[in-house]
């Protein structure tokens, strides 16, 4: 990534290392958050999110490296800061035979000060208003995930770290979620959502950074992640594939361009294209007097995931591989 | 304050500072009634059932058995915290980790406190239960030497429960566990008992103890859970809480105070240096 101001940057992290007894959980991870967006922090169980975030909020101490938190050096001690930051982290934690507007109020007295009314602003926010007298443990998995996303806002902070947070909510209680994240980055806030499940992150993301074995083999805008693996696929008639080859060739730039010219599949084009310009292939086929038999478009974000992450699983070095913005996936 | 207050509304909402209270309020409330009922035309066991008698019977309850309970119960809810990962939430939130620990053991000092007058309440209450069950004359509670005696026993036995309680809790924050704090919390203060008595047999059979007096003072008797017993022997009644007190001459009060004070103090020490040293991973 190309150097940004410090302080346009919620995260940054340099060399950063953690290990657990003889077992490495991060190896040099470098990070970098800019403000104002929601963050898709991806990679597969263990990989090494977790303890990230966990050192994000100085619940342990790096072994090496250095953290940046909203422009500052930050270090595990360093509360005033940790104020500025909401969490749920791993899986929601509360006092069971609480309510959950209890629970609440005694996490709301621990850090920053926060006002009494916020724990109903909150409750409200994640849909919880109803049932904030019950205890907690009559919650559901889906209304414990809630009631800690809510314990994350309480005290409206400027840097949200979100630890799988769709675990156990219902569609609704997804789409809400969503929408409720969209709401916190309009404000001008950071939100880092760490998931193993790529079509969430992918619905929230504005920049995505994957992890694996405790690296980040790649990161960048969401967009140019797309863009590497987005694809269009379309058919054209198998006399026509000659004509067609240098109007997509055209449209790809310097992207592959895969076509099939025998066989059953015969007349099919695949162009390295984001999915959103299918209409415009089809009309540039058009112009050009090609009718195209079939459209189809997608992007294989998954195929990339897996690419860079097992790449690194299987390395017992460290990974080589690009983490900059400009080179996100395979361009062929 | 806000910090001590949300410690307070979690052990008012926890049904373990109620159970502790039942126990101690029922088994003490059987002594009594039982000894009441035995002694009823005779008059035996008046001693138990009347001032200043009574408040051995008291104390044993409130300070014995009760810092036993307390031991169990500051355990209980200082590892509650690491068992339901609570901890980790107030820490991310940038609380003092020092500070949340000490005010929890403050809200737990606060509730004991509350405890203890209650329970303390109750046995003078006993007291005329029993020995109006007994026939006996339990004498007047409010003339200024019982009335001393009330305040004596409240003031030396209270720090004496919080310093056990305080080892509790330590233990627990030590090692990360609710059951474990309390089953080794319990343990230690079974176990040095146990410790206690065997080192006194040894001490007879050594000094060849012939019954009459008291041999002079030994080591143990400052053991972390036995030190409180020199001080619990300067209260009025039967005079500290086991047989230690009739054999070993006690330790002055004011130096039993201080070593007291010390183990309170040390073991709020490891309880900070442990949370303030330990990575939260679970």
């Amino acid at each position: 990534m190309t150097a940004v101001p410090a302080d346009a940057m919620a995260i940054t992290t340099r060399g950063l290392t953690k290990r657990y007894g003889a077992r490495p959980a991060l190896a040099g991870l470098d990070m970098n958050v800019p403000r104002g967006i929601v963050y898709g922090f991806l990679g597969p169980n263990g990989s090494g999110k977790t303890t990230t975030l966990r050192l994000l909020v100085g619940l342990l101490r790096p072994d090496a490296g250095s953290i940046e938190v909203l422009g500052q050096p930050f270090s595990w001690r360093d509360r005033r800061r940790m104020f500025r930051i909401g969490s749920l982290i791993e899986t929601p934690s509360f006092y069971p035979y609480l309510s959950g507007r209890d629970n609440l109020r005694v996490f709301g007295a621990a850090g920053p000060p926060t006002r009494p009314e916020r724990v109903g602003q909150v409750l409200s926010g994640v849909g919880l208003a109803d049932r904030a007298r019950d205890k907690v443990k009559t919650y559901s998995l889906g209304m414990k995930q809630r009631l800690g996303i809510a314990a994350a806002l309480l005290s409206d902070p400027e840097l949200l770290l979100l630890d799988e947070p769709a675990n156990g909510l219902d569609p609704g209680g997804i789409v809400a979620m969503r929408e409720m994240l969209r709401n916190v980055t309009a404000e001008g806030k950071t939100v880092v959502v760490s998931s193993h499940i790529l079509p969430e992150v992918q619905q929230l993301a504005d920049v995505v950074g994957i992890v694996s074995a405790g690296r980040l083999v790649s990161e960048g805008p969401l967009t140019k992640l797309l863009e590497a693996t987005g694809h269009v696929r379309v058919r054209v008639r198998p006399d026509e594939m000659v004509a067609a080859a240098p109007i997509l060739r055209a449209l790809a730039a310097d992207r592959p361009l895969y076509g099939v010219d025998t066989g059953a599949q015969a007349g099919w084009f695949t162009v390295s294209v984001l999915p959103s310009r299918a209409s415009e292939v089809n009309r540039l086929l058009a112009d050009a007097g090609i009718h195209a038999m079939g459209l189809e478009a997608g992007n294989d974000l998954e195929g990339l995931f897996l690419q860079l992450t097992q790449a690194t699983s299987a390395a017992t070095g460290p990974a080589p591989l690009p983490t900059s913005s400009g080179t996100l996936g395979p361009h062929g | 304050m806000r910090l001590f207050s949300a410690e307070l509304l979690k052990l008012r909402r926890r049904w373990a500072s109620y159970i502790v209270l039942i126990i101690l309020l029922g088994l003490m409330s059987l002594v009594y009634l039982l000894i009441g009922v035995s002694g009823r035309g005779s008059g035996g066991g008046a001693t138990f059932i009347s001032f200043p008698g009574s408040f051995g019977i008291i104390n044993q309850f409130v300070f014995g058995l009760g810092s036993l309970l307390g031991v169990a119960y500051a355990a209980a809810i200082a590892g509650a915290d690491w068992n339901w990962s609570v901890f980790r939430v107030a820490i991310a939130r940038g609380e003092s980790r020092s500070r949340y620990v000490l005010m929890k053991a403050l809200a737990i000092a606060f509730v004991l406190l509350i405890g203890v007058i209650i329970a303390y309440a109750v046995g003078l209450l006993l007291t005329y239960v029993a020995a109006g069950l007994a026939g006996v004359q339990p004498g007047s509670l409010l003339t200024r030497n019982r009335l001393d005696d009330v305040a004596r026993s409240l003031y030396l036995g209270f720090p004496v429960l919080i310093e056990r309680a305080a080892i509790g809790f330590a233990v627990a924050v030590l090692l990360r566990s609710q059951l474990a704090g309390v089953i080794v919390g319990i343990v230690l203060y079974i176990g040095e008992s146990i410790l206690a008595a065997v080192l006194i047999g040894i001490t007879l059979a050594d000094q060849g103890f012939d019954g009459i007096g008291r041999l002079g003072m030994q080591w143990y008797q400052f053991l972390p859970f036995s030190i409180g017993d020199s001080v619990l022997s300067a209260t009025t009644g039967l005079g500290g809480d086991d047989i230690t007190s009739f054999i070993l001459s006690p330790i002055p009060l004011n130096t039993a105070l201080i070593v007291t004070a010390i183990y309170l103090a040390a073991a709020l020490g490891v309880a900070v240096v442990a949370v303030e040293r330990s990575e939260i991973s679970g």
